[in-house]
């Protein structure tokens, strides 16, 4: 669209109160709104532009202040040390492109303001590995998506992480059937996805449960399934055995820059120098670039809750199974029923626009609506049947693709930004991508070779609930810790839980090891084991009950010991 | 593989009390229980008034299991502390995969008394919306944390649900210095026993608000509030009563859901009533024979008397049937109507000749409430002056034997 008219038409349909002006070769709106909603509207007209991007900077009646930033953690840690690259966000994207890089003789770091990998988008989201179907043909989506996906078998062998490639299954109504059919057949040969149309009759051989009025859809094998937090895990861990530091309560607070490149970053743990610096954090992508100086995006976070229902309704379906209200104009994906490599059924997730990035609450609204719209899909399915529910945000541009590249501006910086769905699924391509951007930059500053220790292969710990009896035996008699129970729900031992906590990135939060062992993720979610586990992190750790944490800082479990006598007691005395 | 006449699935009170009579019946049992030390959720359960009808004492619940388990400790039972059990199959007998310490194991035993008790419905399973951060327990976490460990877990906490672990800890709470700043209801009545509103909350002047619910959670790392809400009969939200209360802490005491995921497994249905399987007055699973169910995992007790005497019932008969070979019992059900929450046993047997005990839940609560019993044709009447559904009632009726039985509630 025509500049001019584009400009008339976000201030004739918002409001003539909106400054519109080009930075960066991206469309700025500045000004306040009435409401959110007028925000994303301008917004999404301004994506109709040509330009790069939007710079998105409406504000709203009554918006509160989000505070990112949980630490008032000030050390110099890190206060002149010199890296290669650094890395900021330990997200699924972070950590896959530390691994790739490991492969490097180059010094790598990955910040993040948080206290462990995975807190945000990689853990809030239902594993899906997507075939790449829904993306448009031509964009980054589609590319990244369909070669991420056929990279999983390899990452998962030597990651060490469950992945399964079940297939999904699209069923349609009749008067979905002949007017989306079509159009889907067509997406699928232009993105390179194979799928077959099945029939009523071989949809009821593959999905004996689901309803019956679903008369037709596509079977499409290549579509796979991970644990994402595992998954994100698993790649951290790897990417540490080879070398790389990973810095937690570590945030961006400045640049410095000489002739337009990165020289160092200011963080609250000191000043770090580096040769290459690369952006993955997620939701807070476009604000590090705007320190960094190439900011030409915008992200507004796009909520999505899912439903976790008992392992009980494992067996009710084998795969994914989403029906489909396909929405052409839909910018994310509709959600479905979804088997978890664990064996628990997910519904969703929902889509929806919000103008807070860490706002992980659930709504009635959304719970209840995702329940009726799979439940007609899957009648077996009850509200019963639900342990718990959740959200996450997509890291969502208004140009609604990835953003993977070099910056035009500063010399060494790389956006990897705006990876919402189908981002899990494409982190293995988009991470092998952005390794060689990474490398192509370092070699026209110095000389690199290969990392000639690097090895693919992370070992992980043993996940006693994936093994058969025989070799369940062999690492009780090894070591008798795996034997015991601690999380009557899931099976997850003692020894598991002490593994992960004295792991290379040590998990000491309790929903730091619910994420490497999934204690605590069961029906009783975590009723009895809670207080297991604050004793086995004490003991193993030393930290003092008061100071044991759940997630982030402030998040402490007790106030105190009551029936100890601590020092300030004998002291009073 | 070693082999057993019964195997007790758990040692709480239940699992003891069956244990002792499967051994004062003359057959061979094994106790299987997760923790280090049997005794259930009774090790944290500091507070008196257990064994009243048993014992004819107010005891701690520590001091009641203590009780069982020094008998327990001279007689000829096995006991497997530390132990879980993954899987059961059935084929003549019935196979029990454990683990422990010393690896995977398979038992083999003609009977399984399943005594697995309950756990707690958490505050997802009601609905609750909003963040998820540190400082919600469940009533019997908070418990465990408290008495067990001596911690404290709040400061200032609300309690969700007036059932009686959340009561007992509202006190408990107090006397551990912490504020407990309400309790709330979504029921018009309370759900708890009439002696813990009054010694757990009117004793320490903590407020119990009816027709109440908590609606939201906000706080993003430890709770730092909950919005209220008003409820109408049908608990739909009232406009426009929406309170937002600071606290620290949401201990939730919402109800127990039965431990049946092993009997599911099994194939056995769960009766929707009591959320636990459909047995016989033997407490035998009427679907699988050899299977005894018994406590809290039957269906949710008030008293841990009435928890015992299941266990003690369901022992006795796992030996009868070892002895006489039984198959099948022949069952019958019994009719109930729409005023009864549930009964249990939710079958009888047949050829039963003993006196059979029934458990049973009224709906709502009824002054001067008349229990007609229909056996064949003779009728028996029964008065309560007072039934609420949060007190259970207990019902012995003799010579039932070839008789059809029906109860009326009104």
């Amino acid at each position: 669209m025509n500049i001019q008219k584009l400009k008339n038409k976000i201030k004739k349909d918002i409001s003539y109160d909106i400054d519109i002006s080009i930075q960066n070769n991206a469309l700025k709106l500045e000004g306040v709104v009435e409401n959110w909603e007028q925000v994303i509207k301008a917004g999404k007209i301004a994506a109709m532009s040509d330009f790069d991007g939007v710079i998105n900077n409406l504000k709203f009646i009554n918006q509160e202040k989000e505070n990112f930033i949980n630490t008032d953690l000030k050390d110099n840690k890190l206060n002149n040390k010199k890296y290669d690259v650094i890395i900021i966000g330990a997200g699924i994207i972070g950590c896959s492109i530390a691994r790739e890089l490991s492969k490097w003789n180059i010094k790598i770091l990955v910040i993040d303001k948080e206290n462990d990998i995975a807190v945000h988008t990689s853990s809030r989201n239902d594993g899906m590995i997507h075939p790449g179907l829904s993306p448009k043909p031509g964009t980054k989506k589609a590319y990244y998506n369909v070669l991420g996906n056929k990279l999983y078998e390899k990452k998962s062998k030597e990651l060490n992480f469950e992945f399964k490639r079940t297939g999904s299954l699209i069923v349609f109504d009749k008067w979905h059937l002949k007017f989306i059919s079509p159009f889907i057949k067509l997406r699928a040969k232009k993105n390179g996805v194979y799928l077959k149309y099945v029939d009523k009759k071989q949809i009821n051989m593959i999905e004996p449960n689901i309803d019956k009025n679903l008369i037709g859809g596509f079977l499409i094998p290549s579509t796979g399934i991970i644990s994402p937090y595992k998954t994100t895990i698993a790649y951290a861990e790897n990417a540490v055995e080879n070398g790389v530091d990973i810095s937690f309560e570590t945030f961006l607070k400045d640049v410095y820059k000489e002739n337009n490149e990165v020289v160092y970053i200011e963080t609250n743990r000191g000043r770090i120098f580096t040769k290459c610096l690369i952006n993955c954090a997620g939701v807070h992508s476009d604000e590090v670039a705007e320190i960094v100086g190439d900011r030409f995006y915008t992200i507004h976070p796009r909520k999505g809750e899912i439903i976790i229902l008992d392992k009980k309704t494992g067996n009710f379906i084998n795969s994914v199974v989403s029906k489909t209200d396909f929405n052409l104009k839909n910018n994310s994906k509709g959600g479905g029923i979804i088997k978890t490599v664990e064996e628990n059924l997910l519904l969703g997730p929902n889509a929806y626009e919000q103008p807070y990035k860490e706002d992980y609450s659930t709504t009635s609204k959304g719970i209840n609506e995702i329940m009726n719209k799979h439940s007609s899909v899957l009648k077996q399915i009850n509200k019963k049947d639900i342990i718990t529910y959740f959200s996450g945000t997509r890291a969502s541009t208004y140009k609604e693709d990835f953003i993977i590249k070099q910056s035009s501006k500063i010399s060494n910086f790389i956006h990897v930004s705006g990876i919402q769905s189908p981002g899990i699924a494409s982190a293995p391509s988009i991470s092998e991508d952005v390794e060689k951007i990474t490398i192509n930059i370092l070699k026209s500053k110095t000389n690199i070779n290969q990392n000639i220790k690097y090895n693919p292969n992370r070992k992980g710990y043993p996940i006693l609930y994936l093994l058969e009896d025989k070799e369940k035996n062999r690492i009780i008699n090894k070591n008798p810790d795996f034997g015991k129970i601690v999380c009557r729900c899931e099976m997850i031992s003692y020894g598991e839980i002490k593994s992960v906590i004295h792991s290379n990135i040590p998990a000491i939060t309790l929903d730091a090891i619910k994420r490497r062992t999934r204690v605590g993720m069961g029906r009783c979610q975590g009723g009895f084991c809670t207080p297991l586990l604050l004793k086995i992190i004490h003991e193993e750790t030393g930290i003092e009950y008061e100071k044991i944490l759940k997630k982030g800082l402030g998040s402490n479990l007790i106030f105190k010991e009551t029936k100890k006598f601590g020092d300030d007691f004998i002291e009073r005395i | 593989m070693k082999e057993y006449e019964v195997i007790i699935i758990g040692g709480g009170p239940a699992g003891m009390a069956a244990a002792l009579k499967v051994n004062n019946e003359g057959c061979k049992a094994l106790i299987i229980e997760r923790e280090e030390r049997l005794g259930g959720i009774l090790k944290q359960c500091i507070h008196d008034g257990f064994g009243v009808l048993k014992f004819n004492e107010r005891l701690t619940g520590p001091e009641y299991a203590l009780k069982y388990k020094n008998i327990i400790k001279n007689k000829d039972i096995d006991i497997l502390l530390k132990t879980f059990v993954i899987e059961i199959k059935k084929d003549k007998d019935f196979h029990i995969k454990i683990i422990n310490e010393n690896g995977i194991h398979i038992l083999k035993t003609k009977t399984v008394i399943f005594s697995t008790g309950c756990r707690e419905r958490t505050s997802k399973q009601i609905f609750i919306q909003g963040e998820r951060p540190a400082g919600i327990y469940n009533a019997g976490t908070a418990q465990y944390m408290t008495n067990i460990m001596g911690f404290m877990p709040g400061k200032n906490c609300i309690i969700l649900g007036s059932g009686d672990i959340g009561l007992i800890m509202a006190r408990r709470l107090t006397l551990e210095g912490a504020k407990v700043l309400g309790v709330y209801e979504i029921k018009d009545t309370p759900s708890g026993l009439t002696r813990n509103i009054r010694q757990c909350l009117y004793d320490y002047d903590i407020p119990l608000y009816l027709s109440h619910s908590i609606t939201k959670i906000f706080g993003k790392e430890r709770i730092e509030a909950v919005e209220i809400s008003k409820v109408n009969k049908n608990y739909e939200l009232i406009e426009n009563s929406k309170k937002i209360i600071k606290c620290d802490t949401l201990i939730l005491s919402v109800g127990l859901i039965p431990e049946n995921e092993l009997l599911e497994d099994l194939g056995i249905t769960i009766d929707k009533k009591t959320n636990g399987a459909f047995v016989d007055n033997d407490f035998m699973s009427v679907e699988i024979p050899g299977i005894f169910i018994c406590g809290n995992a039957l269906h949710v007790n008030d008293l841990v008397d009435y928890v015992s005497e299941s266990g003690e019932i369901a022992g006795k008969k796992a030996c009868e049937y070892i002895k006489n070979k039984k198959t099948n019992n022949k069952n019958t059900k019994v009719d109930i109507n729409e005023n009864f929450l549930y009964i249990v046993p939710q079958y009888i047997n047949e050829n039963s000749n003993d006196e059979i005990i029934f458990y049973f839940r009224s709906k709502k609560r009824f002054e001067n409430a008349k229990l007609k019993i229909f056996l064949d044709d003779k009728i028996v009447e029964k008065n309560y002056n007072k039934l609420i559904p949060a007190e259970m009632e207990k019902l012995t009726i003799k010579n039932i034997k070839n008789k059809k039985i029906s109860m009326i509630l009104e």
